[in-house]
C-alpha cells in the first residue's frame, strides 16, 4: 500500500513539473515579444527594460527555463506590472477568502448530496421525485442568477444576511449556498444512482437477511460502495468550485482569487494570470493525489494488490 | 413640524402598522408625514456619523499620479488636495494656493501657498513639497500617468518657502486647469520617496479632508476624518474638518446588488444607478436620486479614423453621421435620463459649442444620396451596399474593459438603424484592451467609441483629434486644418481667441464627421434621504468628495 502511495506522489510531482513547463512553453509560444506580453496594457519608459532584466530575457532559452523553474520552486512568481506589486502578494492575500468560500461550499455540497441520496435512494416515493426535479433545476441554474435570487430574498427583503464583504460568518452563508447548490445537484444524482445500483447487489440482501436495520445498511455498507464514483467526480468538483467562485465573488462583492483573476484577464496582467493558472494546476494535482490515496482507504481491494 | 422624537415615534408607528396590517392608505399617509419631518430636520449640518458608499469600480491603483481610471479619481479626492479648485462655471477657486499669477508670455505660473497645511503623515506642506511632487511626476522612471498633463512643463522653482513657480517650455493655455486636476494633487514628499503607493492605506499621505485608513482588495476602502483640516477648497459648501467621522467605499460591481444594498439600508449611498432602477429612488420619501452634470468630460462619441478606407471618404463619414435618428435610440436605452449629444464637448461645459445643436443628423435621404455619389451603389444578399464587390463595412472596435452603462446596447441600436436606413454595415466588435493597444500603436483602429477624461477643453480636443493626441499619435497624416486649430488653442493666452478656436474645432470635427457625438453621460447618485450635502465636482465631472456630506438624525 505504501509503495502505491509513494509512486502516486512521485507522479504528482512530475505532473506539477509538466504544468510549469507547459506554462513556460505557452508564454514563449505567444506571438510578440515577452516583455510586451508581460507588460499588459501598460506603457511607460523603462518598463520593457525592467521586465527584460527581471526575467533575464537576454539569456538563452534553456537558462531562462531553469531560472523560471527555480523561481517558481522558491515561490517567486514575479511582479504584476499593472498592479505594481509582487504577484505572490496579490494572489496570496486573496487566496484565503476563496479557499474559505470553496471549502465551505464544498462541505455544504457534500453534506446536502449525501443526506438527500441516503434518504431518497431506491425509494420510489414522492420525495424522491421532488428531490430529483430540484437537483436538475439546481444543477442547470447559472450561479450568477442563483446568487441574485438569494440576495433578493434573504438580504434585500428579509435582511438576514449582508449583501457583500467577507466579515464574520454571516457574510459567507449566501455565497456558499449559491456555490454549493449546483454542485450538490449533480453530486446527488451521481451518488443516488450509485447507491441504487449497490442496493441491488446480492450482498445487500445477505446483510438484510442478517437483520441489520435499513439505516445501517445504507450508511455503513451501501454508501461506502457508492462513494467510488462520487470521489471520481472530486476533481471536477474542485474545478467547478474554483470556477464558480469567480462569479460568486463578483455578485457578492467578496474579495478573492476570482476578483483578481477577472481583473487580471481584462487588463492583460499576464504575470497574475500565469500564477493563477499554475496555482489552479497545483491545486488540481494536489486534490487528485489526495483522492487517489482516498480510494485506497475506501476500497480494500486496492490495498490487497 | 415634527421634532426628532415625534419623527421616531411616527417611524415606530409605521413599523407597527406595517406588521399589523398592510393598509396602503395608512402606510401612504404615515410615509408622507415622515417625508415632511425629514425635510424639516435637513436644515443644519451635523458633525459625526459613518457613511458607506457602494461604488461600481474598484480602483486598480489609488495613487492619483499613477492612475488612469476615471473611477479612481473621485475616490482619491477624499484624501488628495490640489493647488487650486475648478468651479462649475469654468473659473478657479483658491485651495492649497491662495493666489496665483501667469506671466505675460504665458510660460511662468506662480502660486502663493497656504502656510498652515500639514500632510497626513505630519510633514509640512510648502513650496519644497510642491516642487517635489512636480519633479516626481515629471521623471520618466517614476512612470506616473499624470505626466501626460506636463507636456509643456520644464521645471519648478522654490521662490520662497511658500511661493512656488512652475516654468513651462512654451505657452500652454491648459496648464492652469491641469494644476486643479487630482492627477497633479499633492502627496507628502516623504511618502513619495517610500515608493509604491498604488495599494493605498496610511502610506498614501495627502492633505485631504479624509485620511486613508485601509484597503481590503476586492471589498472596501476606508477613510477617516482629518481633524486638522482647515484648508478646504474655495468651491466647497463649508470650512473646517469634514462632517463625517468615517467613509467606507464598498466595491459592488453588480447593478442589481448596489440597488438592493441601498433599498435594504446596507449602504447609504450608491453611484451608478441603472435607468430602470431610477424610479425606486427618485421622489421617494426614504431616498433621493441626483443626476450629475455632464460638464468636464467629453460626450460619448464615435471617433472615426478618417485616414482608413472606406471612412477616408467624407461622404461615407457624413452618411454614417446622418443615416440614423439618434434621439429615440438614446431615449430608449437611457429612458430619458441623459440627453443626446450635439458636440464633442459636453453640454454643461462652458466651452460647449451651442451652435451645433440641430446642425446635423437624421437625414436619411441625404445619407443615401451621399453613398450613391461615393459609388456604393451595389447591394449584396444581406442588403448591405457594395462597391466593386466589397461590402460597405466599418468596424467599431470597443475595448471590453471600457464597456459600461449599456453603451454597447446604444451602439447596437445605431448599428440596426444604419443597416436598415442606408445599408451601411457598422460592425460592433468587443475587443481586448491589448488588441486595441496594438491597433492604436499601428494607427489601424477604425472607429473608437470614447469618453475622454476631464481636462481643459483644448487639451481634450487635442487628446482626441490633435496630431500627438492618444488617437492620432501614430497616424502620419492627420487633418492639417484641425490639428493647427488645436495647437493654436493650446498656445493661446487670450481666452476669447481660445474660445473661438475650440468652437471651430468642435464645428470642424462634427462637420467633417471625424467625430459623431452620441450622448452626454452623467453620473447618477442615489442615497438615503438622510444623506445631505451631495454634489458633483466640475473638475472631475464626477461625484464630489465626501467633504461636504452629512447625515441627518432620524
Amino acid at each position: 500500500m505504501w509503495s502505491r502511495i509513494i509512486s502516486r506522489l512521485f507522479t504528482s510531482l512530475v505532473v506539477a513539473w509538466a504544468s510549469v513547463t507547459a506554462t513556460f512553453v505557452a508564454l514563449h509560444a505567444l506571438p510578440g515579444r515577452i516583455q510586451d506580453i508581460l507588460a499588459g496594457d501598460l506603457e511607460y519608459p523603462g518598463l520593457r527594460e525592467a521586465i527584460a532584466a527581471e526575467w533575464g530575457l537576454n539569456r538563452t532559452l534553456p537558462e531562462q527555463y531553469l531560472d523560471f523553474l527555480f523561481r517558481i520552486f522558491r515561490g517567486d512568481f514575479g511582479t504584476s506590472y499593472v498592479l505594481r506589486q509582487p504577484v505572490i502578494e496579490v494572489v496570496g492575500s486573496q487566496l484565503l477568502p476563496t479557499v474559505e468560500l470553496a471549502l465551505t461550499a464544498g462541505v455544504l455540497a457534500v453534506v446536502i448530496a449525501g443526506g438527500i441520496a441516503l434518504l431518497t435512494a431506491g425509494r420510489s416515493n414522492f420525495s424522491r421525485e421532488v428531490a430529483s426535479v430540484l437537483e436538475l433545476v439546481f444543477a442547470s441554474t447559472p450561479v450568477f442568477w442563483l446568487g441574485i435570487l438569494l440576495l433578493m430574498a434573504f438580504s434585500f427583503n428579509l435582511r438576514w444576511f449582508p449583501v457583500s464583504g467577507a466579515e464574520g460568518w454571516k457574510s459567507i452563508v449566501l455565497p456558499s449556498i449559491t456555490l454549493a447548490l449546483p454542485t450538490a445537484g449533480l453530486l446527488t444524482q451521481v451518488l443516488r444512482e450509485a447507491m441504487e445500483k449497490t442496493l441491488d447487489q446480492p450482498f445487500v440482501t445477505t446483510v438484510r437477511a442478517r437483520g441489520v436495520g435499513e439505516f445501517i445498511i445504507r450508511w455503513r455498507h451501501v454508501l461506502r460502495h457508492a462513494l467510488l464514483p462520487a470521489v471520481t467526480l472530486g476533481g471536477w468538483l474542485i474545478g467547478g468550485l474554483l470556477g464558480g467562485a469567480v462569479i460568486t465573488e463578483k455578485v457578492f462583492g467578496r474579495p478573492g482569487l476570482g476578483t483578481v483573476t477577472l481583473g487580471a484577464v481584462l487588463t492583460h496582467d499576464v504575470p497574475v494570470v500565469l500564477t493563477v493558472v499554475l496555482l489552479a494546476a497545483f491545486i488540481h494535482v494536489a486534490a487528485s493525489t489526495l483522492l487517489d490515496i482516498l480510494y485506497v482507504l475506501i476500497d480494500p481491494r486496492l490495498r490487497a494488490q | 413640524m415634527f421634532d426628532a422624537p415625534a419623527t421616531r415615534a411616527l417611524k415606530k408607528y409605521v413599523q407597527v402598522m406595517r406588521m399589523k396590517n398592510n393598509s396602503l392608505l395608512v402606510n401612504g399617509i404615515a410615509v408622507a408625514l415622515l417625508g415632511i419631518g425629514a425635510a424639516q430636520a435637513a436644515d443644519q449640518p451635523i458633525s459625526g456619523g459613518a457613511l458607506t458608499w457602494g461604488v461600481t469600480t474598484e480602483p486598480s491603483c489609488f495613487d492619483p499620479h499613477r492612475s488612469s481610471q476615471q473611477a479612481a479619481f473621485f475616490v482619491a479626492r477624499n484624501y488628495i488636495d490640489s493647488l487650486i479648485a475648478k468651479k462649475t462655471d469654468g473659473t478657479f477657486a483658491p485651495w492649497l494656493a491662495t493666489e496665483w499669477s501667469i506671466s505675460a508670455d504665458g510660460k511662468e505660473y506662480t502660486y502663493k501657498l497656504r502656510e498652515d497645511v500639514v500632510f497626513h503623515d505630519g510633514e509640512k506642506f510648502d513650496a519644497v513639497a510642491v516642487k517635489a511632487n512636480f519633479d516626481f511626476i515629471f521623471k520618466p522612471e517614476n512612470a506616473a500617468t499624470a505626466v501626460s498633463l506636463l507636456q509643456t512643463f520644464d521645471h519648478a522653482e522654490v521662490v520662497s518657502p511658500y511661493v512656488v513657480k512652475l516654468v513651462l517650455s512654451k505657452p500652454d493655455s491648459s496648464f492652469l486647469e491641469s494644476t486643479s486636476n487630482v492627477k497633479l494633487g499633492l502627496i507628502s514628499p516623504k511618502a513619495l520617496e517610500k515608493g509604491d503607493l498604488c495599494g493605498g492605506g496610511r502610506a498614501l499621505a495627502g492633505t485631504g479632508p479624509f485620511i486613508f485608513e485601509g484597503y481590503t482588495r476586492g471589498q472596501s476602502a476606508v477613510f477617516v476624518r482629518n481633524p486638522a483640516y482647515k484648508w478646504g477648497p474655495g468651491n466647497a459648501a463649508h470650512e473646517g474638518p469634514a462632517y463625517l467621522d468615517r467613509v467606507t467605499f464598498r466595491f459592488l460591481p453588480e447593478y442589481a446588488v448596489r440597488t438592493g444594498a441601498l433599498t435594504s439600508g446596507q449602504v447609504d449611498l450608491i453611484e451608478g444607478v441603472q435607468p430602470t432602477d431610477a424610479p425606486l429612488f427618485a421622489e421617494q420619501p426614504d431616498f433621493k436620486l441626483l443626476t450629475g452634470p455632464s460638464g468636464a468630460s467629453t460626450s460619448f462619441t464615435f471617433n472615426i479614423n478618417y485616414t482608413r478606407p472606406p471612412a477616408d471618404d467624407v461622404r461615407v463619414r457624413r452618411a454614417l453621421r446622418d443615416g440614423f435618428d439618434l434621439e429615440p435610440i438614446v431615449k430608449q436605452v437611457y429612458l430619458g435620463t441623459v440627453p443626446r449629444a450635439w458636440s464633442i464637448i459636453g453640454p454643461a461645459n462652458p466651452a460647449y459649442n451651442k451652435a451645433l445643436v440641430g446642425s446635423w443628423g437624421n437625414d436619411i435621404a441625404g445619407a443615401n444620396k451621399l453613398l450613391d455619389e461615393a459609388g456604393w451603389t451595389g447591394r449584396d444578399s444581406e442588403g448591405f451596399r457594395t462597391k466593386d464587390g466589397k461590402r460597405l463595412s466599418i468596424e467599431v472596435g470597443y475595448p471590453q474593459p471600457y464597456v459600461r452603462d449599456n453603451r454597447d446596447i446604444l451602439i447596437q441600436g445605431v448599428q440596426a438603424s444604419l443597416r436598415k436606413n442606408v445599408g451601411l454595415d457598422l460592425n460592433l466588435r468587443l475587443i481586448t484592451a491589448g488588441e486595441y493597444a496594438k491597433n492604436n500603436a499601428n494607427g489601424t483602429w477604425t472607429i473608437y467609441p470614447n469618453t475622454d477624461n476631464p481636462s481643459d477643453p483644448a487639451r481634450e480636443l487635442w487628446d482626441m483629434l490633435g496630431s500627438k493626441g492618444f488617437l492620432y499619435a501614430n497616424i502620419s497624416n492627420p487633418d492639417p486644418e484641425i490639428t493647427r486649430q488645436i495647437d493654436e488653442a493650446l498656445a493661446s493666452t487670450d481666452p476669447v481667441r481660445k474660445r473661438e478656436l475650440t468652437d471651430a474645432v468642435q464645428k470642424r470635427g462634427v462637420d467633417q464627421a471625424f467625430i459623431v457625438p452620441l450622448f452626454a453621460p452623467s453620473w447618477f447618485l442615489a442615497a438615503k434621504s438622510t444623506v445631505n450635502g451631495l454634489s458633483f465636482e466640475a473638475g472631475l465631472d464626477s461625484p464630489s468628495s465626501a467633504y461636504d456630506f452629512w447625515i441627518a438624525k432620524k
